[in-house]
């Protein structure tokens, strides 16, 4: 862990913002509005659809809830990424970090986007329904905790921290930006980045619970709010390594990010992916072992008729699979083959989180409806058109970090 | 038009040193060679007395425990697993932090590890050694242990491979040979040094025996790298599924306040908790009897005591989450054992524990805390204590009180079973006072490697810019 | 890539004795001596230092070790075995209902699977680099130079074996001293 700062004996003269930023004219000035007209689209053919009767409230839900949650574990897997690197004071991330940042950035578009799922809470939670909750003791026993009150008080509270660390850290980094040099502003970070870990454990932690884990809320583990944190990671360094590779493609990042930093983040990606598998393998293989129906029903239902090769494709291609890809070195320093590996990550996240919500709606077969596609154009949409929209706004690269110039001399082992 | 490239600089250029003292490679070799080959002073002779004095215990525990059988142990019915797992996960956990010094920090990068690494390595040997003295001893008849190898034999008998307490096995012996290669692997360009010293003597000849003739030479160090990498990358792993493993011999089971997800993620938390606070305890002492503060600084102590925090964090989550999700389930059981571990007859173990790994560890969210040797001192002791009730209320306050109470009954430990605890300890800093009397405690190459001036391009970056001389003022 | 050192350094004795070894003060100058030895196309020589120098491996064009695959091979050589064994065993030679699960219970089979395959990775990472590097070789014409004991310490030497095709003493000293060597010495065989 590297010293302060201002300890540091070199005057962080800045680099060249214009070097590292999306120039006005360039194509992908335009393109947070591309993203966000498909996005409309999507949004707006999912709502034709529901209103339209074309498919069952229920389906538009839950595939909106699907659509949100992964998207969102990409915005919370950002803010963990900004958080973990000021709180570790790293420096080979620094040349990566703003894209990072803006892909927190997003998470008050979310804070909007959950609004239809409040209105939806009767189709998607059965805790809801007063009739359900009369006949089961145990959803009585759970009514403190599983009431919609309590619900929406506890999702503000949860976006209201996330949108409060999100946007001190921005508005601190924004700040480095034009002018102080001192590396004070890194000092004041690297200190809040600590009990905003905690809070972002936290809060992340419960959201899992409250928005996956009641579907079925007579299922329970412990280990829950750490699998969806686990996802989340995967997914920020697949999205990390296709952004750095995009852009550095179209000549954006002036030759910050080499192929050392690709090297790391697909390192990076690699461990992640295998610490998914071992908490989804830990929480899979207690439950199997123990053998109590009421924990193994979950398991159950997931290897129910076309759910089995769904569950399958899970342990295959989100772990057995990206684990022999990603190991060798060559891979990870081959920007192509890395980006490769990145959208397939990327695609399996997806899965991940289609595994953990869909059965709960089909509970005998998996069954892709039409509104899952226009969600997930629609709620993407918005969600990469936000994010390149926060990154046209400044430097792509903290042109004033105490640390830019170690992490630009970054080699790795 | 100015280049990106143009504003690069080297870590060394903008960090002050690790190692203070204005050490060159030369006075790193002093400083580590000089215990070994001076005389030990007073000091060294009470503690290996007293720790060979409380190995003698150990061993006359398990000679009339191998006598007269387990019986002589606190066990009863329900309470079938008492002090010897609880000491069993204590000392796995405690040695999972040289491992996670050795390897995790060394695939993060983390430089600051070099000075602590190779007594945290060795520290992670005789903790897992003493680990594993429990299982060896409570079999019963120790004389048919080897019936949990797989080894082929007239009876057609073959471990039962789906027991959790048979991966413990193999976990735990793996985990040790594993660390005593990475350890000694370690250990090799450090004897040459030593052996280089010697001249033609016998201990020059013991050190030259084990130092396999290594004579510094990069093609080697090319293979010793790579080697070194690989190491790190397989024991990383190693050292989260070890501790998984010990938990799944609770957590496999169907007993409230053991079977629960979270277990695998929460040991480990727990044990890198533990072995920092154990770690720091034995370089506060180290480093001051042995000269080595400025090798071992407080800036060292500052991150570990970081980590310490991060861990603690880590293990007071999976309280919150273990209580709440006992809350949530409405299982009745399953609320029972939370609400007796806080309120039942062992209330006064669970608060220890929670006052223990909870709060004081809070402490160090204070820079002031966290630089000072006696707060450093004391918090890792109470981390190690709240540990320990950590396993204890684990065992004993879930299998106490399950689902008959016609079945409930108390766990008192007899005086063996203290003995052997104690005696434990006494294998322990035996076997570390030895350490620090014939082995270097401070992996000497691997510092000399974090100098600013090991790296090549140091001659030849101006003076002004180098660490130690901060342009523009500021402090360490 | 030159080829291997032998086991014993016992090739026939050499008029010039083992080779020349020279001092340098830091590894700033022992890494520009090394290019410069490696660019006059010298093979049996070698760089002596008391850590691994960040950027020698080029210096002196190494090609990369071929360790991380003999890791690999016998890491998943290794969890296939005791994967192999452990379905055997409740498969086929001692089959037992445990706890109401199939014989076949390949959950329950990973943590041994896992544990050996890391065994075997770190046995090979471990012996193949002996191996690779020839050790324990407790005998060699080095430790004869008192100088070298600074290789352990705080010395950088460069040392070239006077079977290299190359090698002439004369003109391999000039070379050595011109390439900034504090000291130039030379070995016995």
């Amino acid at each position: 862990m590297s010293p302060k700062p201002h300890e540091m004996g070199h005057d962080p003269a800045a680099v060249d913002p214009a070097l590292v930023s999306i120039p006005h004219d360039h194509p992908w000035a335009r393109l947070p509005y591309v993203f966000a007209a498909c996005g409309a689209v999507g949004v707006l053919a999912s709502l034709g659809l529901v209103w339209g009767s074309v498919v069952e409230p229920a389906q538009f839900f839950f595939s909106w809830l699907t659509s949100f949650l992964y998207f969102l574990s990409l915005a919370l897997g950002g803010m963990f990424f900004v958080l973990v690197s000021y709180v570790t004071r790293a420096s080979w991330s620094v040349v990566v970090r703003r894209l990072a940042e803006s892909a927190m950035a997003t998470i008050p578009l979310f804070l909007v986007l959950f609004v239809p799922l409040v209105f939806g809470m009767h189709a998607l939670f059965h805790w809801t329904d007063a009739d359900a909750v009369a006949h089961d003791h145990l959803l009585q026993a759970k009514q403190p905790y599983l009431n919609t009150t309590f619900f929406v008080v506890r999702a503000l509270v949860y976006f209201a921290c996330w949108i409060g660390i999100a946007t001190w850290f921005l508005r601190q980094s924004r700040l480095q930006d034009h002018g102080d040099a001192s590396g004070r502003i890194t000092d004041r970070m690297v200190k809040v980045s600590a009990p905003a870990l905690v809070a972002f454990s936290v809060t992340v932690s419960f959201a899992a619970i409250d928005w996956i884990m009641t579907l079925d809320a007579h299922w329970y583990s412990t280990i829950f709010g750490v699998y969806f944190f686990a996802g989340s990671t995967v997914g920020i360094f697949a999205l990390l390594i296709l952004l750095a590779a995009a852009m550095g493609r179209a000549g954006l990042l002036g030759g910050t990010v080499t192929v050392e930093h690709f090297h790391d983040l697909g390192k990076m990606l690699f461990a992640f992916t295998v610490f998914w598998a071992y908490i989804g393998f830990s929480q899979y293989f207690l439950i199997w072992y123990g053998n109590i129906p009421e924990e193994t029903v979950w398991y159950v239902h997931r290897t129910e008729g076309s759910w089995a090769a769904v569950t399958a494709t899970l342990a295959w291609g989100h772990f057995a699979v990206p684990f022999l890809f990603l190991m060798p070195r060559t891979v990870k320093r081959r920007t192509g083959l890395l980006a490769v590996g990145a959208v397939w990550m990327l695609l399996m996240h997806l899965v991940d989180l289609y595994w953990l919500i869909m059965p709960v709606l089909h509970s005998h077969d998996a069954h892709l409806s039409v509104v899952d596609v226009t969600s997930l154009v629609g709620i993407g949409g918005l969600f990469l058109g936000a994010v390149l929209f926060v990154l046209r706004r400044q430097p792509v690269v903290p042109v004033r970090d105490p640390r830019l110039a170690e992490s630009l001399s970054f080699e790795n082992v | 038009m100015s280049t990106i490239q143009e504003h690069a600089r080297p870590a060394f250029a903008l960090e002050p040193p690790l190692i203070l003292g204005g050490h060159d490679f030369h006075s790193i070799t002093e400083a580590v060679a000089r215990p070994l080959e001076t005389k030990p002073g007073r000091g060294w002779y009470a503690c290996l007395g007293i720790s060979v004095l409380l190995l003698s215990l150990l061993g006359i525990q398990t000679a009339w425990l191998f006598w007269e059988g387990i019986g002589i142990w606190g066990l009863n019915n329900p309470v079938g697993w008492g002090w010897a797992i609880v000491n069993f996960v204590f000392w796995v956990g405690i040695g999972h932090a040289g491992t996670l010094i050795s390897a995790i920090l060394f695939l993060f990068r983390q430089k600051w590890r070099t000075s602590i690494n190779r007594s945290a390595e060795a520290m992670t040997l005789f903790a897992v050694a003493c680990a594993l003295v429990f299982p060896g001893i409570h079999v019963g008849r120790v004389w048919v242990a080897y019936w949990m190898f797989p080894v082929p034999n007239q009876m057609s008998m073959w471990p039962n491979f789906r027991s959790p307490l048979l991966w413990d096995v193999f976990a735990v012996s793996i985990y040790g040979t594993v660390s005593l290669l990475f350890w000694y692997v370690g250990l090799i360009p450090d004897l040459a040094t030593i052996r280089d010293r010697c001249g033609a003597t016998l201990r020059g000849k013991i050190y030259g025996a084990l130092a396999l003739g290594w004579r510094s030479s990069h093609r080697h160090w090319q293979h010793y790298e790579r080697a070194y990498l690989l190491l790190a990358a397989l024991a990383t792993p190693l050292v989260l599924s070890v501790h998984s493993i010990v938990s799944m011999d609770f957590a496999v089971s169907q007993l409230p306040g053991w079977h629960t997800t979270i277990f695998p993620p929460y040991f480990v938390a727990g044990a890198i908790f533990s072995g920092f606070a154990m770690v720091l305890t034995l370089m506060v002492i180290c480093r001051t009897v042995f000269g080595l503060e400025n090798i071992i600084t407080i800036r060292h102590f500052d991150n570990m005591a970081k980590i310490i925090l991060l861990t603690g964090t880590m293990v007071g989550y999976a309280y919150g989450m273990e209580f709440f999700i006992a809350w949530y389930s409405g299982n009745p059981y399953e609320q029972f054992a939370f609400v007796n571990r806080a309120f039942g007859p062992y209330a006064w173990a669970y608060w220890t524990m929670i006052t223990c790994n909870v709060i004081s560890p809070q402490i160090f969210w204070i820079k002031k805390a966290r630089t000072s040797v006696l707060v450093l001192f004391v918090l890792s002791i109470f981390v190690n204590v709240g540990m320990w009730f950590e396993r204890f209320v684990i065992v004993a306050s879930s299998l106490h009180r399950d689902f008959l109470p016609s079945s409930w009954d108390y766990y008192t430990p007899t005086m063996w079973d203290v003995a052997a605890f104690a005696g434990s300890f006494g294998l322990f800093f035996t076997l570390f006072c030895l350490f620090v009397r014939f082995l270097p405690i401070v992996a000497a190459a691997e510092v000399k490697g974090v100098l600013p001036q090991a790296d090549p391009h140091y001659d030849e970056t101006p003076r002004l810019e180098r660490s130690g001389e901060p342009v523009g003022g500021g402090t360490h | 890539m030159p080829r291997m050192l032998p086991l014993v350094p016992s090739l026939p004795d050499s008029a010039s004795g083992y080779g020349l070894l020279a001092r340098y003060d830091g590894p700033g100058v022992l890494l520009h001596a090394c290019e410069q030895v490696r660019d006059a196309g010298y093979r049996r020589w070698d760089a002596h230092t008391p850590y691994p120098v960040h950027g020698l491996d080029r210096a002196m064009g190494l090609s990369s070790s071929v360790l991380p695959w003999i890791v690999l091979v016998c890491g998943l050589g290794g969890a296939a075995a005791a994967f192999g064994l452990q379905t055997w065993v409740h498969e086929r030679a001692y089959p037992l209902v445990i706890s109401g699960k199939p014989f076949f219970a390949w959950p329950a089979f990973v943590p041994v699977t896992f544990e050996v395959g890391v065994l075997f990775g770190a046995l090979a990472a471990v012996f193949g680099m002996l191996g690779l590097n020839r050790l324990p070789m407790h005998h060699h014409p080095l430790f004869r130079s008192d100088a070298f004991g600074r290789a352990s310490d705080d010395g950088f030497f460069i040392s070239i074996e006077s079977w290299d095709p190359k090698f002439d003493l004369g003109r391999t000293a000039a070379l050595l001293e011109r390439s900034g060597a504090a000291s130039v010495e030379r070995i016995e065989s």
